[in-house]
């Protein structure tokens, strides 16, 4: 078989032709998750980063709630994977530790739905933490 | 299996008498001449929209500039105008790897950015300096004030040399614009970064030294570092370390070369196929690793390099967390080099990190599927910039720019976003001069070959791909807006 002339076809064909916008992403099928964002949250993550996902300054935990989803969702990201890029490590060194163990205990989630619940519940943005704070 | 394979392929070529030279033209124009066909047939499917709006496009790098051309393609009525101040912005970054270890001529990387603006775009050869997204404008520093309906962020990344002490430097840069405040340092007496353009073209200069010095019989002491920010490019740190090694096989000398990557984190690379496979080329090459070591600090005169080594030891029980704690440690450790390739830390430009549309980390927060901002919902990012996990690579924006045009047009015409990213990324990893092994990923963090080929392979086919055809597909391609 002209193995490498097929090689060659198929470099042109897809890198070429796929300028089309219909790219379909080869990934395997949809991971699923034991237990929903809301579940983790209420039996495991709010024991450290708090009720309303405030923090909790003794236990170290940052607060949640000061970012929305689209930036906590990265950092979630980086906490499951150890990093975003290839060998730059964490930028949250304790909490990937923590975190392995416990997907160990099965508080697994999907990073983008647990940023949408913590945002949708908790978000304080500046307006609504002003307004409590004069309160 | 290497060599087998490469057997494999000069064979076919030899049977249909073809030689390995013709077989590198034909690929490169084959490839090139592909897209432009393709391009044509993209062109005329286009259904182009009659939608106007101003749109304002910040940076002109390759991710921006592709974003303007394939607005001009899908418009009819195109009022596109792109700020980018740097005269060589739109230069092919992928090559300067390739121009570190010696294989192309820094003359093949310069793109002039006045070359590649689309036709009817308008070029404001400025700064943004201020973002008011609550009323649609940008200040940019002639003074000028910018209103516009869209606005995309492409404005890429500066390089932060200023945070390792001892060099000297001050100021951040940027791959390509004014480089005099690092080159000063960077470039000479052994350190070598070929993150910006004129310090590639030193790197093989550097290498070529300590080439010589290892050829002359002299112990020497190689050090490649990758710093505890996201980077763009995350092969490239491991790349300019491959061919450092191959040049100095090359030369007979690598038993006197001693070569060390140390890295901030603890992987070789997100995917576990692909971290495997790196960790099975260094161990075949006696290219050593330590991981945790983040570069803080630089000696150029006695050439040490100073690295915070991290490590956590157990701490106390927690009933919350029903484990024991962790507590971080860190101590300085001091490493001799004769070669020191820097990798520096990476950030956003301080005027855009500290805007509205920045955020605590700087980078551009996103939505990482449609690019769009996520609380101005008339800006998009993509590139460099954009918050999104993995990426900083020109083979992502090739994928980012077609979703944030198609975006902005459903957006235009008044329909649901529906065009997604999907994380896709790829990092042909050079491995000697003559193979790459194509790591292409997304964020299922499994390999995504395009390929029916195993991609933890090295491959000569790969080589042929990053040296000759990309840089045809990036200028066809891309900036044209088509592919």
């Amino acid at each position: 078989m002209k193995k490498t002339t097929i090689v060659l076809l198929s470099v042109a064909t897809i890198f070429g032709l796929n300028g089309c916008g219909n790219d379909t992403p080869s990934s395997p099928e949809a991971k699923t998750y034991a237990k929903t964002s809301q579940e983790v949250y209420q039996q495991s993550c709010k024991k450290c980063h708090g009720e309303n996902a405030e923090g909790i300054t003794k236990k170290k935990a940052p607060a949640l709630n000061d970012r929305q989803a689209g930036e906590l969702e990265l950092d979630l990201y980086d906490v499951k994977n150890g990093g975003t890029n290839q060998s730059s490590g964490t930028e949250h060194d304790i909490m990937e530790h923590n975190m392995q163990k416990l997907l160990d205990k099965g508080y697994d989630y999907d990073p983008k739905s647990m940023a949408e619940y913590i945002e949708k519940n908790f978000y304080k943005n500046e307006e609504t933490k002003a307004a409590s704070d004069t309160e | 299996m290497l060599k087998e394979g490469m057997e494999l392929i000069d064979a076919h070529f030899k049977n249909e008498g073809i030689s390995r030279r013709d077989a590198i033209k034909m690929f490169g124009t084959s490839g090139a001449a592909m897209l432009m066909a393709s391009g044509a047939t993209t062109e005329a499917n286009a259904s182009s929209s009659a939608v106007k709006a101003k749109i304002l496009i910040i940076g002109g790098g390759l991710a921006g500039m592709s974003t303007a051309a394939r607005f001009t393609n899908s418009l009819e009525n195109p009022d596109i105008t792109v700020v980018e101040p740097g005269d060589l912005a739109t230069s092919y970054q992928p090559g300067q790897t390739l121009v570190g270890g010696g294989i192309w001529d820094k003359s093949e990387l310069v793109y002039k950015t006045d070359d590649f603006v689309p036709n009817g775009v308008t070029l404001i050869k400025e700064k943004a300096v201020e973002f008011d997204p609550d009323n649609n404008t940008v200040k940019t520093s002639g003074g000028q004030t910018l209103k516009y309906d869209y606005m995309v962020v492409a404005a890429g990344l500066k390089l932060d040399f200023a945070r390792i002490e001892g060099l000297g430097i001050e100021s951040t840069i940027t791959t390509t614009g004014d480089h005099s405040a690092v080159s000063k340092v960077v470039g000479k007496n052994g350190i070598a970064s070929i993150y910006f353009q004129e310090g590639s073209k030193d790197t093989w200069i550097q290498m070529q030294k300590f080439i010589a010095d290892a050829k002359s019989g002299k112990k020497v002491k190689g050090i490649f570092t990758h710093p505890n920010t996201p980077i763009k490019c995350g092969g490239a740190p491991k790349k300019i370390m491959y061919l450092t090694d191959a040049r100095l096989r090359e030369a007979g000398a690598r038993e006197n070369a001693d070569l060390t990557f140390y890295p901030n984190g603890s992987k070789m690379f997100g995917v576990k196929e692909y971290h495997d496979a790196i960790t099975n080329q260094f161990e075949a090459r006696d290219m050593k690793w330590n991981f945790r070591h983040n570069l803080v600090a630089v000696d150029p005169v006695k050439k040490i390099a100073t690295f915070n080594r991290h490590w956590n030891e157990k701490g106390a029980w927690d009933e919350d967390l029903e484990e024991y704690s962790i507590i971080p440690r860190s101590e300085k450790v001091e490493r001799p080099y004769d070669f020191l390739h820097i990798t520096p830390p990476m950030k956003a430009a301080e005027e855009i990190a500290n805007s509205p549309i920045g955020s605590s980390k700087g980078w551009v927060p996103v939505n990482k599927e449609s690019l769009q901002h996520i609380k101005y919902k008339n800006v998009f990012a993509l590139g460099d910039i954009a918050a999104v996990p993995m990426g900083k690579t020109g083979g992502s924006a090739r994928k980012q720019y077609k979703v944030v045009v198609d975006n902005i047009i459903s957006m235009m015409e008044g329909k649901e976003l529906t065009s997604a990213y999907a994380g896709y990324t790829v990092c042909p990893l050079v491995t000697s001069i003559g193979t790459v092994m194509l790591a292409e990923f997304d964020w299922t963090k499994k390999p995504t070959p395009s390929f029916p080929l195993d991609p933890t392979q090295e491959r000569w086919i790969w080589w042929l791909l990053k040296v000759y055809a990309l840089k045809p597909m990036t200028q066809y391609g891309m900036l044209s807006g088509r592919a």
